[in-house]
């Protein structure tokens, strides 16, 4: 069953992120769901499926995009990860801990993509880290934000994740 | 945020983290061939993920076009008359073509030009753009059962779209024009002076590397020069609207406006091969489609 649902969910996610996304991109900055949908798999479920998870979704999105594959693996495989310690250690998370998480996650994924970028000098990748490094990150940390407040609305997290 | 005991079994915990350092590891000790591995695995992964991605596409293009046709249709009165005017004067600029080109037939054929096939192509259906911020890609609806491969020149009846940079069994991921990351051969139609086009930040592209004598001017014409990669010579990629000629530089440099608006494509076609290969392998001597998207 969860199989299935984790199914569903990384093929709806390709669509959603490439197609449906752009259009409702803010200043033609759009979240990274994938890395939203990594860290909820891994602060409900734990360490292991939040890491499995996060690097299908970091392999299967890089599939549409000319990114670099680590870089994917790494951040979804990683924000999995580091979601489920999150999850394990802090006994309230709340959608304020989790935007934060989100944002320094994404700060460092977009760093590292734009020390990666070949040819790029400094003010080049000033550019990049204040027009789309940065929002992106806010961007990110909000939507996560907002997904765990509208399911703390819905569900008993602290439950949830207990079980 | 508070602190709380840890319930997790220490084993699932140490599989994780073992399984990441493992990968990690793997990662920077053998990058090509994981990449490689993961992208033939990638190739029918492609297949599955192309049913729910067409889907979504073919709805998000259904409720674009009923958005065109009856709610973005202000000013269309204006632009239509507009319109009117440039075909009137392009319908001159038509006749005295067909002229030079009939004289560029019959000097051909004086000078015993070998004759040159022309690309073979693939039309495609534009379903989606980049996953992530950082690059401006499109994915197409084909791939390498396609016989679409990495490097194939992407270009519409207008001009230079991109190149693809990687493929699946079913789809496609093509580095637009404007994105920075991309080179392509350019070639200013006016001058027959060379260059590299590039894409920059703001969304538009440049052309680098432009020797220093060189007499361009503003709304000179940048096409492909055929001679690095997979274009053939003479696609148009855009108009130059800026000139940089900095003191000192080797060259100078100039802001091209794309023929192609890349942000708005929707279908484009793929080259496969270009003039010689096509002339090599024998094909067709006329545009050919493959198939429709």
């Amino acid at each position: 069953m969860k199989f299935l649902f984790y199914l569903i969910l990384i093929l709806l996610l390709v669509p959603v992120q490439t197609t449906l996304l752009p259009h409702l991109s803010v200043w033609d900055i759009k979240p990274d769901l994938g890395l939203v949908a990594a860290a909820l798999i891994g602060l409900f479920t734990g360490e292991l499926e939040g890491l499995l998870v996060g690097l299908t979704i970091g392999w299967i999105l890089n599939l549409f995009s000319a990114g670099e594959l680590w870089l994917s693996l790494l951040t979804n495989g990683g924000v999995g990860l580091l979601a489920g310690f999150l999850g394990r250690q802090v006994s309230q998370v709340t959608a304020f801990s989790l935007g934060g998480v989100l944002v320094l996650v994404s700060l460092v994924s977009g760093l590292l993509a734009a020390i990666n970028f070949k040819g790029f000098d400094v003010s080049q990748m000033w550019w990049m880290v204040e027009s789309i490094v940065f929002p992106q990150a806010c961007l990110d940390g909000l939507v996560g934000a907002g997904f765990y407040w509208l399911l703390s609305r819905r569900f008993d997290l602290t439950r949830l994740r207990a079980d | 945020m508070w602190m709380a005991y840890s319930s997790s079994p220490y084993g699932t915990r140490r599989i994780a983290l073992a399984c990441f350092a493992l990968l990690l590891v793997a990662i920077f000790l053998f990058p090509n061939q994981i990449q490689g591995l993961l992208q033939y695995l990638g190739g029918p992964v492609g297949y599955v993920v192309r049913i729910p991605l067409e889907a979504i596409a073919s709805i998000d293009a259904g409720i674009a076009d009923r958005w065109e046709q009856y709610v973005a249709l202000q000013g269309v009165r204006e632009e239509n008359q507009q319109l009117r005017k440039e075909i009137e004067w392009l319908r001159g600029q038509h006749s005295q073509l067909r002229e030079s080109a009939a004289a560029t037939e019959r000097l051909t054929t004086l000078l015993r030009f070998k004759e040159q096939a022309l690309p073979t192509m693939v039309a495609a259906q534009v379903i989606g753009r980049d996953a992530t911020n950082r690059y401006r890609t499109i994915i197409l609806n084909k791939g390498e059962s396609d016989g679409i491969k990495p490097d194939m020149g992407v270009v519409t009846p207008a001009g230079v779209v991109g190149r693809v940079v990687k493929t699946t069994g079913a789809s496609s991921v093509v580095l637009l024009l404007t994105d920075p990351n991309n080179a392509i051969a350019g070639l200013i139609q006016r001058t027959r002076d060379e260059g590299i086009v590039e894409g920059t930040q703001q969304g538009l592209a440049q052309l680098k590397y432009i020797p220093l004598l060189s007499t361009l001017r503003d709304g000179d014409r940048v096409v492909t020069s055929g001679l690095v990669g997979d274009f053939p010579r003479g696609l148009m990629i855009g108009t130059i609207t800026h000139i940089e000629k900095q003191e000192g530089a080797l060259f100078q440099s100039a802001e091209l406006i794309p023929e192609v608006d890349v942000g708005r494509v929707e279908e484009v076609l793929v080259i496969q091969t270009s003039y010689g290969q096509a002339s090599k392998a024998g094909s067709g001597a006329n545009l050919i489609e493959k198939s429709s998207p």
